[in-house]
């Protein structure tokens, strides 16, 4: 999952990587650091999102030479929505989103659908748990169906932290592919930093 | 018809759609559901009721396919004046869980596709809620039951809202927001939400308004 | 196009020059794709994003979009509601995209596809007003859309869209779809809700509104049926074509409307 807030962005992701009712690993990071602005979260299949980070890496090494400059998130997220598309007639089963700081130094967040389609949004949650995760964070970051439904939230890193633990708690109770660790990539304009925090095993 | 059988069995759940969730409070209970009545993707009706009275310490909620909702509750309801007057005295909700379960299992080999939540006040007025499959087995729970096509929805935010010994209006207040955002993210449901509070002295209804799309 | 290199390998004498082509191709050929090598690719696909299957990958859908031709120019109006089976994914999608400012194109079937076709579409609209000094007519715009998905015919691309825009000729409409239809027309409506919004179109549209009444009876359209059709909904937005290009009229959510249209007195039944 991942949210974005004024001038900072959170990507968040759990280590557990599952087959069917089988745990194959509990330590798998699904969070990759992509630049000093740029956090991609994956999931569904873990090859291919691995597979797919590192393409997108590389296409961001070439940017970097043929441009002399590291890619802004803005580009790296219509990049991801083309390279999803090429593999429009054999996609890859990746659900992505990314968050980051766009060249205003504002919070940002894109999601994707497993063949490109692109939206920039507020928070998202993607992956096996979204349909828990979602009307959570409408809830506490939307402020859907609240008396002050039309304002928006003033988001502090704190409450964003606090946000995403509890949401990820919740999850590990109810789905089954998620757990052992979360991740928590935090984006501020000054560099990422990265908390670990332990979920349930089970 | 016998495809038309197979097709109920893969998705007669999912057919009209619906969202029920029943939870626990402090010496309360709540339950509460959705209005939308729709074939697949069409709203046909926005005053469908989910929620049934069997009496003033005991409400069932059926989600699935409308036909059997009509006629399940009806057959509940039924059985509960029955065992009134045989027994004279009302039914307490963990008996009524079972009556819903032996009912639901004598239809083993074709079952209503319904998922009923169950909801109430004890002899001793100690809250109870369950649910059961559409085959009846049945799922004791300590803090809230879900179903309906909005039952992963919901499971997700009703373990983030709900906490233990909630108050009437508090138990109101949670129930009213974890359904309320979780059906906005489920298509097959909507269109207005009911929700009963049972206390020992009264029951409270009230309808919210909602999206309506 | 398929890319099929491997058939006449290129002679490798100016490995400089050929590289050279090979980004110049890359910027401005025809994107290509990756198919997977098995004996039928369509068929595997389908099995791939064969519904209600776990596992498999979902691609969203579900829409009602409508625009129509009147005295005052083109009106588009669509909803924003992404659905991925039953489940909600988006309630904010943009579903006009502004091609440039002079067309628009909607979004309905797969969104990926929409939204990477029009963005295709307006690179080469682009280039096509760099080559010939002037802007690219709606009716050819469409044609190149039509052509390029037609390319794809039966491969699963999921489209149903409308170009409009404003060229020589005034207000200009098309459809165009993924089986590659394109129908000039006054008026269309496409997406889940289509019927629902024809209905209140039809029976409100009038050639010589003012663009007012227009935008009340395009918003009324979309709402009436993000109400009976459950994979519409989210916002409403309005966009009005003129002759000096398109302009944003409003988006106003629905839960709004509908509270506005419910205390409003009902007309009477004759």
């Amino acid at each position: 999952m991942a949210l974005a807030g004024e001038d900072f962005c959170i990507v968040a992701a759990d280590t557990r990587q599952s087959d069917g009712y089988h745990i194959n690993c509990r330590y798998a990071p699904k969070a990759h650091q992509l630049s000093d602005k740029t956090v991609i979260g994956t999931s569904g299949f873990y090859a291919d999102g691995l597979n797919f980070v590192k393409k997108i890496k590389q296409r961001m090494e070439w940017y970097f030479h043929q441009h002399d400059k590291t890619m802004s998130t803005t580009a790296i997220a219509q990049l991801i929505s083309i390279m999803l598309y090429q593999k429009r007639f054999f996609p890859y089963y990746v659900f992505c989103v990314i968050g980051g700081i766009d060249e205003n130094g504002k919070g940002c967040v894109y999601s994707y659908d497993s063949v490109g389609n692109a939206e920039r949004v507020q928070y998202q949650a993607a992956g096996s748990g979204n349909e828990l995760l979602q009307p959570f964070l409408d809830s506490q970051i939307g402020l859907k169906n609240r008396s002050n439904e039309n304002e928006t939230l003033n988001l502090t890193e704190e409450m964003a932290i606090k946000i995403v633990k509890d949401a990820f708690s919740s999850v590990t109770e109810r789905d089954i592919h998620t757990g052992d660790c979360v991740e928590i990539y935090i984006i501020r304009k000054d560099g990422v930093e990265c908390q670990k925090y332990p979920l349930k095993r089970d | 018809m016998i495809t038309f059988f197979l097709v109920l069995l893969q998705s007669g759940n999912e057919y009209n759609g619906g969202a029920v969730v029943a939870m626990v409070g402090k010496d309360c209970v709540a339950i509460a559901s959705d209005k939308r009545f729709g074939l697949e993707l069409l709203t046909l009706a926005t005053d469908f009721e989910k929620i049934f009275k069997m009496n003033d310490k005991c409400y069932i909620g059926l989600a699935g396919l409308a036909t059997d909702v009509q006629t399940l509750s009806e057959e509940l309801k039924l059985k509960c004046d029955l065992y009134k007057l045989r027994e004279e005295r009302e039914i307490t909700p963990k008996k009524f869980a079972h009556l819903v379960s032996s009912t639901l299992y004598d239809h083993r080999w074709g079952p209503y596709f319904c998922e009923p939540c169950i909801a109430g006040l004890d002899e001793n007025n100690k809250p109870f809620i369950c649910s059961t499959d559409l085959i009846g087995c049945i799922n004791f729970a300590k803090d809230f039951v879900v179903c309906g096509t909005t039952a992963r929805e919901l499971y997700g935010i009703c373990e983030s809202f709900w906490e233990p010994d909630l108050g009437p209006e508090e138990l109101f207040e949670v129930i009213s927001q974890s359904l309320l955002n979780a059906f906005d993210r489920d298509s097959k449901s909507g269109w207005g939400a009911v929700v009963h509070i049972i206390t020992p002295e009264k029951i409270i209804t009230r309808h919210l308004k909602t999206r309506q799309d | 196009m398929i890319n099929l290199d491997f058939l006449n390998p290129a002679e490798n004498n100016n490995v400089l020059e050929q590289e050279e082509a090979n980004e110049y191709m890359e910027n401005l050929s025809v994107p290509t794709f990756e198919i997977p090598l098995v004996h039928n690719p369509v068929e595997f696909l389908k099995h791939q994003t064969h519904a209600a299957e776990q596992c498999r990958l979902s691609i969203v859908h579900g829409t009602t979009t409508l625009a129509f031709k009147f005295k005052h120019g083109v009106i588009v109006c669509v909803d924003s509601r992404a659905t991925s089976g039953t489940y909600i994914a988006s309630q904010t999608v943009k579903k006009v995209i502004e091609i440039n400012p002079y067309l628009l194109g909607t979004m309905a079937g797969g969104a990926a596809d929409c939204s990477y076709w029009e963005r295709e579409l307006g690179r080469r609209c682009r280039l096509y007003e760099l080559r010939n000094k002037e802007r690219i007519s709606v009716a050819a715009a469409s044609k190149l859309l039509c052509n390029m998905v037609y390319a794809y015919k039966g491969m699963g691309l999921s489209m149903g869209t409308m170009v409009c825009g404003w060229d020589k000729k005034g207000p200009g409409l098309y459809y165009v779809d993924n089986d590659g239809t394109r129908l000039e027309g006054d008026l269309f409506s496409v997406g889940s809700g289509s019927t629902f919004a024809y209905g209140i179109l039809d029976s409100g549209f009038k050639y010589d509104m003012t663009p007012e009444e227009a935008y009340d009876l395009g918003r009324r359209a979309i709402y009436h049926a993000t109400f009976r059709d459950s994979a519409s909904g989210g916002i409403v937005s309005c966009y009005h074509v003129k002759q000096d290009g398109w302009t944003l009229i409003s988006r106003t959510n629905v839960k709004e409307l509908h509270y506005k249209y419910q205390d409003e007195p009902k007309a009477p039944l004759v």
